[in-house]
């Protein structure tokens, strides 16, 4: 199709042709869409519960009507899901921030971090558990230890793009300490502590989620109370995790932060009797196939042969990943008006602001589980689950963003501030944030496996259950390979051009 | 002047100054020798900060830096960005250890200096908070702390009244042998300095005792008042003190 240099441009007929900017982002997005309606037959989105509405129904009656008596004390697992979030995030950054300074420089770093990020906290929680049990190292190390990998890189980033200047102005022969406390990091540091803090709140909603694999967290209480569809009792924990991070302002004041970090430690807990003997037999036996440290290739391949059939279990994780990234954009797309000063009037934003940090707040696996009770165990509730997170994060990201700007023109009515003054600026916005959410989206995907949605995590989940350690390392370590792919393809397809939306939540 | 015998500090012969790949100043000749006071004058573009950039390389420790930029933390007080002058001359703990409580020593050099500056009472002040003749005072501040021999500015008198352009040169001028300072009032570079430096396009157009010059001679260098100034610069292109130092006739097209 070569095209004509001297063609018009054309009206009606190949309006689709040209190189702007706004042609190039719509096809781009058209083919994403048709892309996602082309694969949808082969998801399996069946509704399997009998009485979907009426199990929503008394859902919404819990909610309503939480039942505060019957909790058992939730005050201690309030506590103790603080303390792991607080205590990881801390762990995180202690270990993440000498990897930032070398992150730039070693290309092992780089690796290993990546790797480390690419595996969700429940998954490093699984393994953490077959070693030291029901235990606060395995919350904290599992939290810890993909949060230094985010934030090696994400300080990395930061520092990398400080202004120069300072540096330059300094008199010759000054050292790198020195020069790093003077003309770095107080540049830095009010970026360094933003994400930071929101990495914290990250870490509240894991370390919630954390409950579901058996730790005493907020969340151990809310899957019993679900499963046994005790929604009253459900309807309070949520609300006490919701009012947890509304007020996280007031308590997670920087100044109470050492008081919080120090109680929390006298809360964590239990702490496991480590053998060194075990952990060693873990790390160096249990976890490899055993013809591999036998060196037998014969034996390797026959144990190969052994592992289930991944096939259908990667095409699951990648459809719901690009099902899911897609339906985060439409949602995105429908959302972010509710919450903008540029539309409606203060009752409808105040509705749609409630909305909106309502579902950016539930954690995902929370939404997806919330959702299987409600349509039954196929990809359906995974994909609502994710693309109503992200598309509300992304969303309230995009409204902040609009708030931000000022319209040329005064006096036009809404769809034409939408379609002529906001979308044609944010757009290009919404698209970058779209493709750096990808990656966190395929990692989700993975862990939904743990609810029984035939991807990558339920066979990982599967295989820890049975004592398989070598097979469900192996399994982690090919989801881990499969994010990692899709992060680099993500980096490429993202649009370059673009004024990116200033995201402080990148992963 | 240039018959004396003396060595001079640094001299550039038919050498190309830039950075990275690009060239800037193509084949410059140059030469600074001590005990001189040089304004450096041109167009923004034609080379000043490379040119200056260049010095700094050659002379190392021996001069003081003040950049154009300024290089000031904002998060940081004065005081702190006035103390990393001299940020090579501690060891890494002391300088950890002035962030928490400034050295007495330096606090109180730091402070009769900030002092003769207009800057006292505003020691601890972050250095974001203060206005932009402020916060250049403060970029001086830092360059005479270094206390060297030579002094670089970079239009350090650029965002602050005449009258306190004057005060700033006298001091600066009162601490160093030897100044290169780049600069866009042409009669402060008359009046306060020995010699100019001019530069247009990459070229050193002007290297003469400001004694020799005159203010239409200086307005050659800006391409905006070659059309203002067409007939004066006819009328002084004779008087011109030594062709040697003009390599490109003024008023080229």
């Amino acid at each position: 199709m070569s095209a004509d240099l001297t063609e018009r441009p054309g009206h009606g007929r190949y309006w689709w042709r040209g190189n702007s900017t706004g042609l190039k982002l719509a096809r781009h997005t058209l083919a994403l869409l048709a892309l996602a309606v082309v694969m949808v037959p082969f998801a399996d989105l069946e509704i399997l519960t009998r009485d979907p509405w009426g199990e929503l129904a008394r859902m919404a009656q819990g909610l309503a009507w939480p039942a505060w008596g019957s909790l058992e004390s939730p005050l201690q697992a309030l506590g103790l899901t603080v303390a792991v979030a607080l205590w990881g995030t801390l762990g995180g950054m202690l270990l993440g921030f000498p990897l930032a300074l070398l992150f730039s420089r070693s290309r092992l770093v780089r690796a290993g971090c990546a790797f480390v990020r690419a595996i969700h906290e429940l998954f490093w929680a699984l393994l953490f558990l077959q070693v030291f049990g029901l235990s606060a190292a395995t919350a904290l190390m599992a939290l810890a230890i993909p949060y230094a990998g985010i934030f090696a890189k994400v300080y990395a980033e930061i520092l990398e793009q400080l202004p120069s200047a300072p540096r330059d102005a300094l008199p010759r022969g000054v050292g790198r300490l020195s020069r790093f406390i003077y003309a770095e990091l107080p540049l830095a540091w009010a970026r360094l502590s933003a994400y930071t803090r929101y990495r914290f709140e990250c870490g509240l909603r894991a370390s919630v989620l954390l409950g579901f694999v058996g730790l005493p967290t907020l969340g151990f209480q809310l899957e019993t109370a679900f499963r046994e569809g005790r929604y009253h009792e459900a309807g309070a924990l949520l609300w006490l995790f919701y009012l947890l991070i509304a007020s996280l302002p007031w308590w997670g004041h920087r100044r109470l932060l050492p008081l919080l970090a120090l109680g929390g430690a006298l809360l964590l807990g239990p702490w496991p009797a480590v053998e060194g003997g075990l952990l060693w037999r873990f790390i160096s036996q249990d976890i490899w196939p055993p013809a591999l440290l036998e060196g037998d290739w014969r034996g390797l391949i026959d144990w190969l042969a052994r592992i289930p059939n991944l096939g259908p279990a990667i095409g699951n994780t990648l459809l719901l990943g690009l099902l899911g990234s897609v339906g985060a954009l439409l949602v995105a797309l429908a959302l972010w008006p509710l919450a903008s000063r540029h539309f409606g009037n203060p009752a409808t934003r105040l509705a749609g602001r409630g909305l909106l940090i309502f579902l950016r707040s539930t954690p995902e696996l929370m939404l997806a589980f919330f959702f299987l009770l409600l349509l039954g165990p196929s990809l359906l509730p995974a994909w609502l689950a994710l693309a109503l997170h992200n598309g509300a994060l992304i969303a309230f990201l995009v409204a902040r963003h609009a708030d931000a700007i000022t319209t040329g023109m005064p006096g036009v009515n809404a769809s034409g501030r939408l379609a002529y003054e906001l979308l044609p600026r944010l757009y290009p916005g919404i698209l970058a944030l779209l493709y750096y959410r990808a990656e966190v989206i395929l990692r989700e995907t993975a862990i939904l496996g743990m609810l029984g949605v035939a991807t990558l995590g339920y066979y990982i989940d599967e295989n820890f259950e049975y004592l398989l350690f070598d097979v469900a390392f192996f399994l982690l370590l090919v989801t881990a390979a499969l994010n990692i792919a899709v992060d680099a393809l993500s980096r490429r397809l993202r649009p370059k051009e673009t004024a990116v939306i200033d995201d402080p939540c990148q992963r | 002047m240039a018959g004396e015998p003396r060595r001079p500090l640094v001299a550039f012969e038919a050498e190309d100054l830039g950075h990275d790949d690009q060239v800037v100043l193509p084949r410059l000749t140059l030469a600074l020798y001590p005990d001189e006071r040089i304004a450096l004058l041109g167009p923004s573009g034609a080379g000043k900060s490379t040119l200056l950039g260049a010095l700094r390389l050659r002379l190392g420790d021996a001069a003081a830096w003040c950049p154009q930029q300024h290089g000031l933390v904002p998060q940081l007080a004065v005081y702190h960005n006035v103390y990393m002058g001299r940020l090579a001359e501690h060891s890494a703990l002391a300088n950890l250890w002035n962030l928490v409580r400034p050295l007495a020593g330096p606090w109180r050099q730091v402070a009769e200096l900030c002092e003769s500056l207009g800057l006292a009472g505003l020691l601890r002040r972050p250095v974001g908070q203060l206005s932009g003749g402020q916060r250049q005072r403060v970029a001086i501040a830092r360059a005479l702390y270094q206390q060297r021999e030579l002094f670089l500015g970079d239009e350090p008198v650029a965002s602050v009244d005449p009258h306190q352009a004057l005060r700033l040169l006298g001091l600066i001028e009162a601490r160093h042998t030897t100044t290169v300072i780049a600069l866009h009032q042409r009669e402060l570079a008359l009046s306060h300095f020995d010699r100019v430096w001019g530069l247009r396009d990459g070229q050193l157009v002007i290297d003469a005792p400001a004694q020799q010059l005159t203010l239409a001679d200086l307005d050659g260098l800006y391409p905006d008042a070659d059309t203002l100034a067409a007939s004066p610069q006819e009328e002084t292109a004779p008087q011109m003190p030594d062709p040697e130092a003009l390599p490109c006739a003024r008023g080229r097209p």
